[in-house]
């Protein structure tokens, strides 16, 4: 499995990562310690308020409350460059141009057709 | 009583979790008037300070690191998203994994979501939850399922293609009728006989 390579978008198994193997530096296990730290004050600041007994109310999250924020309010970080225009125009502009090109074609051709007699509307329910 | 009620108003009261009737009891101590008093509490973030919301990206390092703070992250694993405009703000960029990678024997405080409580969403976290996408590496190399798939259907479609080229049959013959060859049903007069009879087999 030396050659394994993994997929796009997907990862390598844990067990193929060679970071588990090869990484074992004092500063990477210095990082593992500080982020279990962090870790283990959330979880204490969390068990605290489940197991209050005094508690009448829910237990807010506030990583949920940036995230939502975070996702309802992108517009005040919003400019306008190359990458957004092109985006807006490509996502909101055209398609608007597109579909109104192509229903009114399809629906003039249908008119003619009507029109002409040619349509065949045996089975046609709105009729 | 006055005292603990003046103290209860002065909490974040987060609605869900109170009782209609302590409702009623505090909008009538209440000295507000108009809508917003009708729901204490209610604020945009009630619980969390204006500056623990997500804010625009950092420039220095003080401001990353007092963002790295907010999000409960160290200051090395914090890594904002690209400045270029696209709504992201002060947001931390974090490995695009599924929820489904996480460790399913660890004891999360959320365990159908495998997340801890207060730790930092992905920014696409309901798309990266159990029910949707998957990161999980494949369990066959991606190239090895590749050809094995399109190998099959290839094939299959190959071989059909041939058998519209060269389509073989049962051998079938014409249609023998008895009677002379229904010499009568086809207008044959009844008083003459036919010419000759009509023998449509070969012993």
């Amino acid at each position: 499995m030396a050659d394994y390579k993994e997929a796009p978008l997907m990862s390598r198994p844990k067990t193929l990562d060679a970071n588990e193997y090869f990484n074992l530096s004092t500063e990477k296990r210095r990082a593992e310690e500080e982020r279990a730290a962090l870790r283990a004050n959330l979880k204490r600041q969390y068990q605290l308020q489940l197991n209050n007994p005094l508690r009448k109310e829910l237990v807010e999250d506030p990583a949920l409350t940036r995230w939502v924020y975070a996702r309802a309010n992108p517009l005040p970080h919003f400019r306008p460059t190359f990458k957004t225009s092109l985006m807006g125009a490509l996502g909101g502009v055209l398609p608007l141009f597109v579909l109104y090109y192509i229903f009114k074609t399809d629906r003039n051709k249908k008119e003619r057709m009507i029109k002409d007699g040619t349509l065949d509307r045996t089975f046609s329910m709105t009729y | 009583m006055r005292a603990s009620q003046s103290v209860r108003e002065q909490q974040p009261v987060n609605m869900a979790g109170v009782g209609f009737r302590r409702w009623a009891q505090l909008l009538s101590e209440r000295k507000g008037s108009g809508i917003p008093a009708l729901f204490p509490g209610a604020r945009a973030a009630a619980g969390l300070a204006k500056d623990g919301l997500p804010g625009s990206f950092p420039k220095t390092p003080e401001e990353k690191a007092a963002a790295a703070k907010k999000y409960n992250m160290r200051v090395e694993d914090y890594e904002p998203y690209p400045d270029n405009g696209e709504g992201f703000g002060d947001y931390p960029k974090l490995p695009d994994k599924s929820q489904q990678e996480r460790d399913p024997w660890y004891q999360w405080d959320h365990p159908d979501l495998r997340r801890n409580w207060g730790e930092p969403m992905h920014w696409d976290f309901d798309m990266y939850i159990r029910n949707r996408v998957d990161t999980t590496p494949s369990p066959v190399q991606w190239s090895s399922a590749c050809k094995q798939l399109f190998g099959f259907i290839g094939g299959a479609l190959f071989l059909l293609y041939l058998g519209e080229l060269f389509p073989s049959y049962h051998p079938v013959g014409p249609k023998q009728y008895p009677y002379n060859n229904l010499y009568l049903e086809k207008g044959g007069d009844p008083e003459k006989q036919p010419e000759e009879e009509v023998k449509n087999y070969e012993i």
